[in-house]
């Protein structure tokens, strides 16, 4: 009897001991779907990114290819003057397009948040152009910048013949927007504020509805005017979500990419005067295949986002008077 | 001269009915008016209509003989603490103190040495260079009354400015307020719907009820001999005793009273002019007596309350639903729950009230 029952019981105990615990692996589990894809979209890019720009790489003859150069990548970048250009370019959009966004978004939220009918319609019409597919906005563009059939053109050349004093000033003749170099790159920002300037509105109107009313009530007793009660309280109160909204002025606009690429193709217009550094980068990796210099591009414009983000930080702070 | 003179005011929103009509009211100067009522009684809307906060829809509102109605709120000469303090968060205390100086174009050491008395009288002038955030509520309160001190008003408003802060530090900012009333003389008119703040602060009581003044007195004046039901129910705690009873007739200036569950009682007196058949009887916990069973009314012990230097025995009258409460000493042998006793009313000290609510005359 022993003998028949000592085999079983020697076979069930590591039997039980091996068994799946399943609650010791269920957190583990939860998560994994966003660690697998954060490890594969977020972590491996970004790792091999940062790898490929000390190497020389031709992808198509595989990863055997890869060829260490140390900072040969880095240096060739620093003294490439299309770089330079394309900075230049990026940091003269992201400048005429960002500036003019929340000097206008500031006043226009504070302006709708007056507004006691009405201000979702409103609100609506100037968030549309954020969540419109930019290849439309793109197109759409295209159209209304067109020398010869352009409406922009015909509405500032009548302008020019009846509106008077004023329409002096405009121009007497159909204006190349986007083919003339001096031209291009104000229209590439003047597209890139029409279509963010209703999402930082909408930020704002978010930060200025939270300010309490009896703020505005003991500014009114204290003799402050509207004026003086929008410079003494609201931008203060707004001041977190103006670096917030700064910031992401500051990183989307030097990482510009889709709206020069859509209106002016991929060589940023005549004379790459609207090539940005996101467009060269995109050139260098897949026109030139010269990934190594790529990703070389895209961590030099990291350095320089951090850097300005983190001035951006300090300036706030120091506006404000830090706490 | 009054300091502040409201004169039929009214208040509407849009064409909707009048949420204040036809209110008078004169605030002596140096007075400290107190207005209590329930929530959403018109106290609050009147005061902000006294700041300029609210349109005034009708009527008049004078401060110091002139008519104000127009006036912008930073040119009535009144300042306003608010119940959420409403400091500006991005202001230093003295920033705070020193914005509506700053706004007039004072010179910055004169706004300096305003600041700087103020802070002394509210002794806050360690906290001068704090934001409100590093602040206590104590010390927000503080801050915004020396806001509004600092501008030298001649009418002072308070609206409900000790509800956020806890029973003990309402109770010393209650008694700063006091002092700081006596040292600056200044009219104050407060709103509160705690009738604690409003019988000690106030000299006199403004109680609203639905928009309307129901009667304006002495705290004590109206917690003795309040004109309505309304305002006898709404000052004191708990509040008075009311009781339907029918009147059997009066001899010799002793009206008999019919109770439910077929009680009486000697009321003692009479009412001036005529008996209405029906009748509310009003008696304060504290002017009733627990007696023996067969010495007085009838009453079942719901609950005893023991506060410590109270106690409070909550009954039901027989043939009464509502619940009576009688106020004990601390000391005294209270009652068990469930032990029918007897209830003695002080004649004395008990009103009586018509069916509408209104207070009547007694002989």
């Amino acid at each position: 009897m022993e003998s028949v029952l000592s085999p079983a019981a020697s076979s069930t105990a590591p039997r039980r001991r091996k068994r799946f615990q399943s609650w010791k692996w269920a957190p583990y589990i939860f998560i994994s779907p966003f660690v697998i894809i954060f490890a594969i979209f977020g972590a491996f890019p970004l790792i091999f990114s940062a790898t490929l720009s000390f190497a020389q790489w031709d992808p198509a003859a595989g990863f055997g290819a890869i060829k260490w150069i140390q900072l040969d990548n880095y240096k060739f970048v620093l003294t490439d003057r299309w770089f330079w250009k394309s900075l230049g370019n990026t940091v003269y959009i992201a400048l005429a397009s960002g500036l003019p966004q929340h000097l206008v978004a500031i006043p226009f939220a504070a302006f709708l948040s007056t507004l006691l009918r009405g201000r979702n319609i409103v609100l609506g019409a100037y968030f549309l152009p954020f969540i419109t597919s930019s290849v439309a906005i793109s197109l759409i563009f295209s159209s209304l910048f067109s020398k010869d059939f352009g409406a922009i053109n015909a509405i500032l050349m009548s302008l020019h013949d009846h509106l008077p004093l004023i329409g002096q000033l405009l121009p007497d003749h159909k204006v190349d927007w986007l083919q003339n170099t001096e031209m291009v790159k104000p229209t590439v920002s003047f597209v890139v504020f029409w279509r963010y300037v209703g999402w930082n509105t909408v930020l704002y109107l978010a930060a200025m509805q939270t300010i309490p009313e009896d703020l505005y009530e003991a500014a009114t007793l204290d003799g402050a005017s509207i004026t003086r009660q929008f410079w003494h309280i609201t931008l203060p109160m707004i001041r977190p979500m103006m670096f917030f909204a700064v910031s992401l002025t500051l990183i989307n606009n030097l990482q510009l990419f889709e709206e020069p690429f859509i209106l002016l193709g991929d060589n940023g217009g005549t004379g790459q005067a609207a090539m940005t550094t996101a467009m060269y980068m995109y050139r260098t990796a897949f026109y030139f295949s010269d990934f190594g210099t790529a990703c070389a591009i895209s961590w030099v414009m990291f350095v320089i986002i951090a850097v300005l983000s983190y001035g951006n930080n300090r300036l706030f702070k120091l506006a404000g008077g830090e706490d | 001269m009054a300091s502040l003179s409201l004169r039929n005011i009214k208040k509407a929103y849009g064409n909707n009915a009048p949420v204040i009509e036809g209110l008078n009211l004169e605030v002596g100067k140096g007075e400290f008016v107190v207005f209590v009522g329930p929530s959403g009684c018109g106290k609050s809307t009147l005061l902000r209509m006294i700041a300029g906060l609210e349109d005034i829809t009708g009527g008049d509102l004078l401060i110091e003989g002139e008519r104000a109605n127009e006036l912008h709120p930073s040119e009535r000469g009144i300042a306003m603490v608010f119940q959420s303090y409403a400091l500006y968060p991005h202001m230093t205390v003295g920033e705070n103190m020193g914005f509506a100086l700053r706004l007039s174009g004072m010179d910055k050491r004169a706004i300096k040495e305003a600041v700087g008395r103020a802070a002394e009288v509210l002794r806050i002038t360690h906290l001068l260079d704090r934001k409100p955030a590093a602040l206590s509520g104590g010390q927000r309160q503080r801050v915004a009354i020396g806001r509004a001190i600092v501008r030298q008003p001649k009418v002072f408003l308070f609206d409900e400015p000790l509800s956020n802060l806890d029973a003990s530090l309402r109770v010393q900012m209650r008694i700063e307020l006091a002092r700081l009333h006596r040292e600056l003389g200044t009219t104050m008119v407060y709103v509160t719907h705690d009738q604690v703040e409003a019988m000690t602060l106030g000299d006199r009581i403004a109680v609203f009820n639905a928009g309307k003044l129901e009667q304006v007195g002495p705290p004590i004046q109206l917690y003795r001999e309040p004109r309505s039901t309304f305002v006898a129910g709404f000052l004191g705690s708990p509040k008075m005793n009311f009781l339907d009873v029918e009147t059997a007739g009066a001899v010799a200036g002793n009206l008999q009273l019919k109770l439910g569950g077929n009680q009486s009682l000697d009321f003692g007196r009479t009412p001036v002019g005529t008996l209405p058949s029906q009748l509310t009887l009003g008696i304060r916990p504290e002017h009733v007596r627990v007696v023996p069973a067969a010495a007085g009314l009838q009453a079942r012990v719901d609950m005893v309350e023991n506060l410590g230097d109270t106690q409070l025995v909550h009954t039901a009258l027989a043939g009464s639903e509502a619940s009576f409460s009688i106020r004990m000493a601390p000391d005294a042998i209270s009652p068990r729950v469930g032990d029918v006793v007897g209830i003695h009313i002080d004649s004395a000290n008990a009103l009586l009230f018509d069916r509408t609510g209104r207070a009547l005359e007694l002989a």
